[in-house]
């Protein structure tokens, strides 16, 4: 795998935050085609090194490419050009309230490509349809369930075709079912249109279900990356404590200077 | 406490820089943006207009008819005492055209719009709409502030001479009635001692309070942190900062229109 050249690659990337280094020598590779997944529990980062990727923020130190392009030095209008290239679903879907479902899905449309508008209907039709949320078209944000929002999230990122699609927490806050629904989505999108995905989550069920390869961030820093069996068989116990969720290992919740008992005053 | 001191000046002059660059920004997509073929959607524009001018004429021609009675019927008792009562026409006219009619039509407006765009701005930043947005290669500044911006600009003047028009019919219903002039002189009265640089100064000014608006409105709304508190902060920033900006701008061209000649 390794031969190939990585869409996405992160030379030892930091980014301090108010004195605090939320990331801390970051560096990964990631692959056309493959869904990459960041997981990590909350605070650890993962949704920093996604925005770094988007070219939201910027980092203090190391570089970001994408397709080859150093994103930390592209002028507006290049960056710009660069992220139509790709879309982005977010953990709260962030869907324009003022505007209808269809002209959610519209909206990059509209704004980067002069088709009419009649081709604009039959796209906004066909990626609806892909996302299972054909006749909603005149719904309102406001109106949906968390899991369709999301979903109408998922057909507006993938709405100029795009080669990359970031996902924030696509599973978090949703039922199971809804939960199994989007991870199918995110695999079939990945597998049938050839779409490079990375992944940020905490939700196991779905890594196990969606990933290829996937890395592991804890305090800023990476821990392992490697493909879903490696990362399973991971003999580190910060891995195996996340993966299984088990309240008791190296992972500390607590601040170690706090002895809850006593912080309690039992 | 110096310290303090130090910090706040800091802190201000830090967000008068940052106001200043975000007004630049502004301007370039208004103005620049459009020729290198970045145009912001018509619709987007005139349905901020509705909202900011069509939705604001009923407020607006309550408070400055009323403006223009209670002036009549203050100045009335003032004036009977040197038998001048005619002149209540071109007082009310011309105070209401200089200074009443921008002044109160813009605090309306900045009370009204000004805080349901910071409302609304702020809303769409702290629930990552604006941050789409930006992910979608859309400036917010363009999609956003740039139709807000050009309704503030057209429609605060157009609600200006709304208020100057219904000030002057406060008056005249005052005037005619209580104080028993003549429908006919009151009106002759009136444009008689009214200047075209009256109107047109006051023009001017409504023009530049809805830069204010629409400027300090936005900037506080794209820039609110956390959550639903913060929402209702950045509301009430802009609206403080609407008000006081707009009385002091008013102060500053009161005195370049009227007084710097002496």
């Amino acid at each position: 795998m390794n031969n190939r050249e990585p869409v996405i690659s992160l030379k030892n990337v930091s980014k301090i935050f108010e004195g605090k280094r939320v990331l801390d020598d970051v560096s990964l590779d990631i692959f056309a085609a493959e869904t990459f997944v960041i997981m990590g529990c909350s605070g650890s980062g993962k949704s920093t090194l996604l925005r770094l990727m988007t070219g939201a923020i910027k980092p203090d130190e190391g570089v970001v490419l994408i397709k080859g392009k150093d994103i930390t030095r592209l002028g507006e209008p290049e960056l710009d050009e660069l992220k139509k290239a790709f879309g982005m679903t977010f953990q709260y879907s962030a869907l324009l309230d003022s505007l209808s479902v269809e002209e959610n899905v519209a909206l990059p449309l509209r704004e980067h490509t002069k088709l009419a508008d009649e081709i604009i209907n039959i796209i906004i039709k066909m990626k609806l349809s892909l996302v299972g949320l054909r006749g909603f078209e005149q719904y309102y944000p406001a109106q949906l369930s968390g899991g369709m929002r999301k979903r109408v999230g998922l057909a507006r990122a993938i709405a100029l075709d795009p080669d990359i699609v970031f996902y924030d927490e696509p599973t978090s806050g949703l039922d199971p079912v809804v939960s199994g629904i989007i991870d199918k989505l995110i695999k079939d999108l990945s597998v049938k249109l050839m779409i490079t995905s990375v992944v940020v989550t905490h939700d196991m069920q779905s890594v196990f279900e969606i990933a290829d390869r996937v890395a592991m961030i804890h305090k800023g820093k990476v821990i392992a990356t490697g493909t879903l069996d490696e990362i399973k068989n991971s003999a580190d116990p910060y891995v195996q404590q996340f993966i299984h969720g088990n309240p008791h290992g190296p992972i500390d919740f607590f601040k170690e200077d706090i002895n809850m008992p006593q912080a309690l005053g039992l | 406490m110096i310290s303090d001191i130090g910090r706040s000046v800091i802190e201000y002059y830090g967000w008068i820089k940052r106001v200043i660059s975000f007004f630049l920004d502004i301007l370039y997509w208004t103005f620049v943006g459009p020729f290198k073929g970045k145009f912001s959607r018509r619709q987007n524009v005139v349905h901020q207009m509705s909202f900011v001018g069509l939705r604001s004429i009923a407020i607006v021609f309550f408070v400055d008819i009323f403006t223009g009675i209670v002036m009549a019927m203050q100045m009335a008792y003032q004036l009977e005492k040197m038998g001048a009562v005619i002149y209540v026409a071109s007082l009310v006219a011309i105070s209401l055209c200089r200074e009443l009619s921008p002044v109160l039509t813009a605090l309306v407006v900045a009370g009204r719009a000004g805080s349901s765009i910071a409302a609304e701005l702020g809303t769409m930043k702290v629930t990552e709409q604006i941050e789409a947005l930006e992910t979608m290669a859309i400036n917010p500044v363009r999609f956003l502030v740039v139709p807000r911006f050009l309704a503030l600009l057209v429609m605060l003047p157009a609600l200006t001479i709304l208020g100057n028009l219904s000030g002057i019919f406060g008056g005249f219903i005052i005037g005619t009635t209580s104080l028993s002039i003549n429908p006919d002189l009151y009106m002759q009265t009136t444009f008689n001692y009214l200047a075209l640089k009256d109107i047109y100064s006051g023009l001017i000014k409504s023009v530049v309070f809805g830069m204010i608006i629409a400027l300090i409105s936005c900037y506080e709304g794209l820039h609110t942190k956390g959550g639903a508190e913060g929402v209702g902060k950045a509301t009430t920033r802009s609206v403080v900062i609407s008000f006081i900006l707009i009385i002091l701008t008013d102060c500053v061209l009161t005195t370049i229109f009227y007084f710097s000649q002496k």
